[in-house]
């Protein structure tokens, strides 16, 4: 009886574990964007930042919709993609955006005291809070269309979403601090022990993920030995880890005592560099199951 | 109700790519696409070696996790189980390539249906083909819908030399198809995935 191990396939006529190339780099910044912009919004609606709301709802609308666009076969038919609500997170995803942007924009006009628009205290309250649903389920949706995309193992399951979502509140915070800081403003009380609550919460996340990935399908554990010890390893523990969670930890740490707005800076770009390493990681690294029968995959098939 | 599909029969397979071919004849699919393929490896050192054959294309499944995430309702699943996919609706999300845990979604990227096989330009026979076509969306195989409609069956079947591939209507009572599956002990690809596949596998 001979043990087979399958290794990645180099073409589709062959046995083997197939990469996804379907979904590029340009899917990834749209997802990295939403999620950034989302968490920006939403921590900045929840602090009353002005500055915070415009570049979060710009990082959204413009970024991660413009990355859509570029992505999309036939950008034309966009709109068609809201038909199907019921059944497919994509459609939700349009349907929130279209919300998000208009209340989103009323938010940051109600928060700036235009004085042009006059809304009762209950209306801006409502639109407040549908400002902040859209702007949490945009953050996080991401992670469901990923989780729904049944054919890769390593996405299939709910952690994914949650992940993403911690991900873009730890990115949000980041960033909404840097903004204040570079404006000289003073950050609200317990933002930054939530930030660094946020990255001590995702490495404990990313161990919880790869627990359970280990004992999933085996295309999912295949893709999981790539981040450890394949093709991402050096990715992983180099930016990931390394940068984006031990070195954002210990420069925000190192910030409480000394004030220098090249440490901002260089706090957000090492969490960004990990925020958006993980993005692509999980993009790049997806897993096709190999096609074979099942005595071939036991290892009787000689 | 109708519930067409396959059955194929390894024993009878020869690898010898006549349904790939076939498939690309009927269908006229571009360069690097191909709705039927045959899945071939040497396993084994000489002198205990072997050649396995697994024959390929869409599972036409009933639960189709392709048709579940398409955001515009382009995949869809025709009363006789067929999955198919209307182009002119298609935006090209590339949400159904990466939900068919068998590859057998297909993205048409822009400027594919410029060339065709030869270096000359497009054959008159690709011309008419790739008319079906529209770049920028997802193609799959359609179990030959415009044949079964007429009566035929599907040009991957007719072509096999060996009859490996047997197609039919699981819904018969004590069909062909359920009768090979249920004497011969068939199974299906990736039955975790839980899809539901209608093609089924009889050992070699």
């Amino acid at each position: 009886m001979a043990t087979r191990e399958l290794l990645i396939a180099p073409h589709r006529f062959a046995v083997g574990y197939h990469r996804q190339r379907y979904w590029n780099w340009l899917i990834g910044t749209a997802f990295f964007l939403g999620g950034l912009g989302g968490g920006l919004f939403l921590v900045s609606l929840l602090t009353g930042h002005v500055a915070g709301m415009i570049a979060g709802f710009l990082i959204v609308v413009v970024g991660k919709n413009s990355a859509h666009m570029l992505f999309l076969g036939r950008p034309e038919r966009f709109l068609a993609a809201a038909r199907r609500p019921d059944r497919s997170w994509i459609a939700r995803g349009i349907w929130a955006m279209g919300v998000f942007m208009a209340t989103g924009f009323i938010s940051i006009l109600l928060q700036a005291h235009a004085p042009w628009i006059h809304l009762s205290k209950s209306a801006a309250n409502i639109n407040f809070g549908v400002a902040a649903a859209c702007a949490v389920f945009i953050a996080g949706y991401d992670g469901f269309v990923m989780r729904s995309s049944a054919g890769l193992a390593f996405w299939r399951t709910l952690l994914l979403p949650l992940l993403l979502f911690m991900y873009a509140s730890l990115g949000g915070i980041t960033l909404s601090l840097t903004i204040r800081d570079l404006r000289g403003e003073i950050p609200p009380a317990g933002l930054e022990a939530l930030e660094h609550g946020l990255l001590v919460a995702n490495l404990f996340l990313l161990a919880i993920y790869f627990y359970r990935m280990s004992r999933s399908l085996p295309a999912a554990r295949e893709t999981l030995r790539e981040w450890l010890r394949g093709t991402y390893a050096r990715a992983f523990f180099g930016l990931v880890l390394l940068v984006g969670l031990a070195a954002t930890l210990l420069l925000s740490i190192l910030h409480a005592n000394v004030h220098s707005p090249v440490l901002v800076v260089l706090i957000a770009g090492c969490e960004l560099t990990g925020d958006f390493t993980v993005m692509m990681l999980m993009l790049k690294s997806g897993l096709f199951a190999p096609l074979a029968a099942p005595s071939y995959r036991r290892g009787d098939a000689i | 109700m109708a519930r067409l599909g396959m059955v194929i029969d390894l024993k009878r397979c020869i690898g010898c790519n006549a349904c790939t071919l076939a498939c690309k004849q009927e269908n006229g699919t571009p360069e690097g696409i191909s709705f039927s393929r045959v899945i071939t490896e040497e396993v084994g050192t000489y002198p205990n070696s072997t050649r396995t054959f697994l024959p390929t294309l869409c599972n036409h499944c009933s639960d189709a996790p392709c048709a579940a995430v398409c955001p515009t309702g382009a995949t869809y699943i025709r009363p006789d189980g067929i999955v198919m996919v209307d182009h002119n609706m298609c935006i090209g999300c590339r949400a159904c390539n990466l939900a068919c845990p068998y590859m057998n979604r297909h993205y048409i990227e822009h400027g594919l249906l410029e060339h065709g096989y030869n270096s000359e330009g497009i054959s008159p026979m690709e011309a008419i083909k790739f008319a079906d076509f529209d770049e920028g969306t997802n193609i799959k195989c359609t179990l030959c819908a415009h044949r079964v409609d007429q009566g035929l069956e599907p040009a991957c079947v007719v072509t096999c030399p060996t009859d490996a591939r047997i197609f039919g209507d699981w819904e018969e009572e004590d069909g062909k198809l359920q009768r090979l599956v249920k004497e011969r002990k068939g199974w299906t690809l990736l039955p975790e995935y839980e899809t539901k596949p209608n093609v089924y596998y009889l050992d070699a």
